[in-house]
């Protein structure tokens, strides 16, 4: 009899199951990991039970972060660099932070050999977590901490090809191996003003100050494709546009100047003439595409930066809009991201924090892949943003800092007034090797007025550790 | 040391257990009568250890007499079942039986470990089940009539399905109105429903000579499934759909009915979910949704397949260990998502050769249907070999986010009366459909012999030299 058609519909059945045999194993190898992560699986919470916490490690193997278990069975968390890597260990109580928090999985998971483990169970022993390598470097990260000294503010450094993070900075900071105490007095009066736990790096907002004309320039560039190389402009140190007043640095005159000029010494002047030739809606459109008023591609916790021009502006918003006063927020991370992308070709390499997981004996668990997000400008745009800033750098604003440097260096320095009494903080955003870009550096010191360290000269410290030990 | 016994012991059942599925295999290929015979009785070993060591687990990690004493009670009855079951019907499968035993066994272990008062509870009637189900070959060797009454089929079976709407008899649950309530006891009627409607199919498919008589089969199966739809219970209209086809496809041995019916179906299923989206079919939109991205509706229709997935991942390929995991934490662990207990707790090597041994079965079940020759058995056996291989991939598909998530359970290893009790029954009709066809071989290798043994005396007697 006529048995075709079950052979047909079994055929099928075996193919279907054993493409459902495939998904699952597909699953546990590609998914899994990503999937219980998630802070609702329930089974986290009992992993601690078996697992003595991993170490956090920094790229180049210095244990930032790592417990001890003692003869009663007790854990303790302990941070042998204090204050330096507080905000990017974060603390692993009262709701974790940092890389407590984001990495907690991991180190609660143990991925020994089955013969190491067989003997800890015997013993009834906690076996080993893994350990989570960050790719924040020790040196960079502690060459920023020691520029920073007592000044408040930020830094933060990017590996614009990668997107790792080398150094995340904020000051002022805490010592997370004094959590208990500090956790009480954040919850005092006096505590609760205190802002010792923000990490500014990624959650601190700032006015960009003229770092900001980077951005206007990439809009006049947008705007006028085949003409910005002729731009001249004729500064006499001040200026009113509708109606409202532009000075330069100390009414500087800078005479007449082209556009690279005009950014290499940061003549506000010059831009806020740029800004008044720009189209509003545009404007709003490419700032929203370099992630203004948006999500960042980011795993930890940051705040939006905010960019309010558009279409309904007043004119008299802009001119202090394109120099980088006005209403436009930012923060250093997204700062630095701007700031890869450009370093990048244009492309924006996602910033992340964990670079690897490694068990006890060192073996690789799981290795973290750059990511990339995608093209915030063009690359012909980038080589021309790259070419001015490195300007400022030779004969603008930054020369003075990083003259007789060995390496070269395209950026930004900017110094965003604040209040009216003329305290500002103090900005630097640029990378290193413009040919080749190795590292984009964010700084931003407050109250500049008071402790007269400036962004750049931070910046510097930072670079030169970057290249000392290269 | 405890720990050591346990950890030693969840490597060697998932050893036992890939073993076991191999031994599926290899006997579905085998064609040697005695090597089959040999591989059947290791497979039996196997479920032995396998079953021993998840209650010796079970045993060291809880400490509880009662649950000894559950483990030999299972064992003396799954013993009974496939010895006194093959003894009597000396044609039957005993794959199958084997299969059977160990498919229950599974479910016991694994309800144990979720709840002890489910797990007896499921014994029972499974085992009342199994005892009443024996007689099913019996019966269907003996009364020829079962493939004349297709009109009962199909008016029982509309009836029984309906009862689910008398009000204080039939009652909502997950968003379908499928169950019964009698006294104590909830019942799916769906479940038996499905028994009926493939003999009803089956029924109609061996008087159907003309396309008339088709277009009325195909009016009436129609109704089942309205009637489902109108449960809101569209895993089983599906169930019931995909069988019927797969029937009439047989019958016809025509693709065209196979890929009309399947070009249908989607249509039918995009129709509906573009025209009844936010009321007959919104819990159906939501599941699709929860589908595309559990996480993201964690809280709301995602819920239970993010569990799953949470419950899969965490355990691993090795698993747990049986106690070591949360397994009770998934929503309805017992019964829809006992795979992703079971993947959590055993392992997903586990999980996966689980999935294996269902093919097996349904392969072993495709085997029968193709060997016999009358064709209302060979229909029916084909009709109930499609229910269920659709049924299990409904629910391993759901919980392992392969396809949406549907609610149907996983056949003799769920929790669930009206599910095991069904499964069975159909389990035992296969067997009747193998008892009748080898009945009938043996006949005619009878009466070749005899025919032969006449020729040969003929010859012998007129001299002519054999």
């Amino acid at each position: 009899m006529k048995n075709k058609p079950i052979l047909v519909i079994t055929y099928s059945m075996i193919f279907v199951f054993v493409a459902m045999v495939c998904y699952v194993i597909y699953f546990m190898e590609f998914k899994a990991e990503t999937v219980i992560a998630n802070s609702r699986n329930i089974r986290q919470d009992s992993f601690s039970e078996n697992v003595e916490r991993g170490d956090i490690i920094t790229t180049d193997g210095k244990v930032i972060a790592t417990s001890k278990t003692d003869e009663e069975g007790n854990t303790t968390r302990s941070y042998p660099y204090g204050n330096t890597f507080a905000h990017v260990t974060g603390y692993d109580k009262y709701g974790k932070s940092g890389l407590e928090l984001e990495g907690n999985f991991y180190m609660l998971r143990s991925h020994i050999n089955i013969f190491e483990k067989t003997i800890k169970e015997l013993k009834e022993e906690k076996n080993r977590g893994d350990n989570v390598i960050t790719t924040v470097d020790y040196d960079l990260q502690t060459a920023a901490y020691n520029a920073m000294g007592y000044c408040e503010g930020a830094v933060i450094a990017i590996e614009p090809s990668t997107g790792k993070i080398r150094v995340m900075l904020s000051k002022p900071d805490y010592n997370p191996n004094e959590i208990d105490y500090i956790w009480n007095y954040m919850q005092t009066e006096e505590g609760q003003s205190s802002t010792i736990m923000l990490n500014r790096a990624t959650q601190g907002l700032y006015a960009p100050g003229s770092t900001f004309k980077v951005m206007t320039m990439l809009e006049y560039i947008r705007e006028n494709p085949d003409t910005y190389d002729n731009y001249s402009y004729d500064c006499y140190g001040e200026e009113i546009f509708t109606g409202v007043s532009i000075h330069c640095n100390d009414d500087t005159a800078h005479y007449t100047e082209s556009l690279r000029d005009s950014l290499a010494y940061s003549c506000n002047v010059s831009f806020a003439n740029i800004g008044s030739e720009l189209d509003y809606g545009q404007f709003r459109t490419s700032m929203d595409g370099m992630l203004f008023n948006s999500e960042l591609p980011y795993d930890g916790d940051y705040v939006k930066s905010s960019f309010e021009i558009d279409e309904s502006s007043r004119d008299d918003e802009l001119p202090q809009t394109v120099i980088g006063q006005g209403n436009t927020q930012i923060t250093p991370l997204h700062n630095a991201m701007i700031m890869c992308a450009i370093a990048n070709g244009g492309v924006l390499m996602k910033p992340y924090l964990i670079e690897r997981i490694e068990n006890d004996d060192g073996g690789t668990v799981q290795r973290f892949k750059s990511k990339s997000y995608g093209e915030l400008l063009s690359s012909d745009e980038a080589e021309v943003l790259t070419d001015y800033m490195s300007s400022v750098c030779e004969y603008g604003t930054a020369s003075s800092y990083f003259y007789g440097s060995s390496y070269k260096v395209a950026g930004k320095t900017g110094t965003a007034e604040y209040d009216n009494e003329g305290n500002c903080n103090s900005w630097f955003v640029g990378f290193s090797n413009p040919e080749n870009p190795d590292l984009v550096v964010c700084v931003v010191v407050e109250d500049y007025n008071t402790y007269g360290v400036s962004g750049t000269w931070v910046a510097k410290q930072v670079f030169d550790a970057y290249y000392s030990h290269k | 040391m405890l720990n050591i016994i346990c950890q030693v012991s969840k490597y060697l059942i998932l050893i036992f257990m890939v073993l076991y599925t191999v031994k599926c295999f290899s006997i579905l290929l085998s064609t040697d009568e005695k090597d089959r015979k040999k591989k059947l009785n290791k497979q039996i070993v196997y479920v032995f250890i396998i079953h021993f060591l998840c209650y010796l687990t079970m045993y060291l990690r809880q400490g509880s007499v009662k649950l000894l004493i559950f483990y030999a009670v299972q064992i003396f009855v799954a013993v009974i079942y496939m010895v006194v079951f093959h003894s009597i019907y000396k044609e039957s499968s005993r794959l199958l039986t084997n299969n059977t035993a160990f498919l229950l066994l599974i479910g016991y272990t694994m309800l144990t470990r979720l709840d002890y008062s489910m797990a007896i509870k499921q014994f029972i009637f499974a085992t009342i089940a199994l005892f009443i189900t024996a007689f099913i070959p019996y019966i269907m060797s003996r009364w020829k009539n079962l493939r004349n009454m297709g009109v009962f089929y199909g008016i029982a079976g509309i009836f029984l399905l309906l009862t689910v709407f008398i009000p204080g008899l039939g009652y909502e649950s997950y968003g379908s109105r499928n169950w019964i309530k009698i006294g104590s006891l909830s019942l799916q009627p769906m479940e038996f429903v499905k028994i009926l409607f493939v003999f009803f199919v089956a029924c109609m498919l061996v008087r159907a000579n003309t396309l008339g008589d088709i277009m009325v089969n195909a009016i009436i199966s129609a109704i089942f499934m309205l009637v489902l739809v109108l449960e809101k219970d569209l895993g089983a209209a599906v169930i019931f759909y995909i069988t019927y086809v797969c029937m009439v496809y047989l019958a016809t041995s025509r693709p065209i009915f196979l890929i009309g019916g399947i070009g249908l179906g989607v249509g039918a299923v995009i129709a509906a979910a573009t025209l009844f989206k936010d009321t007959l079919f919104y819990h159906v939109m939501v599941r699709v949704e929860a589908w595309k991205d559990p996480f993201k509706f964690i809280d709301t229709g995602g819920y239970q397949v993010s569990q799953s997935l949470f419950a899969i991942g965490t355990g691993g390929y090795a698993g747990t260990g049986l106690y070591m995991g949360k397994a009770d934490y998934i929503p309805v662990s017992e019964s829809d998502f006992i795979f992703s207990a079971i993947c959590e707790e055993m392992g997903v090597i586990f999980g996966l050769c689980l999935i294996l041994v269902m093919l097996s079965v349904y392969i072993s079940f495709a085997n029968i249907a193709m060997k016999v020759r009358q064709p209302f058995y060979k229909y029916a056996a084909f009709g109930y070999s499609i229910l269920f291989i659709i049924q299990t991939l409904l629910n391993l598909g759901g919980v392992t986010k392969f396809i949406p998530s549907t609610g149907v359970t996983l056949p003799l290893v769920s929790y669930g009366v009206s599910s095991v009790t069904s499964t069975l029954v159909i389990f035992a009709i296969i067997q009747g459909v193998y008892v009748i066809h080898n009945k009938e071989v043996i006949k005619h290798e009878k009466e070749k012999e005899r025919l032969r043994k006449q020729q040969a005396a003929l010859n012998a007697g007129a001299g002519i030299p054999g």
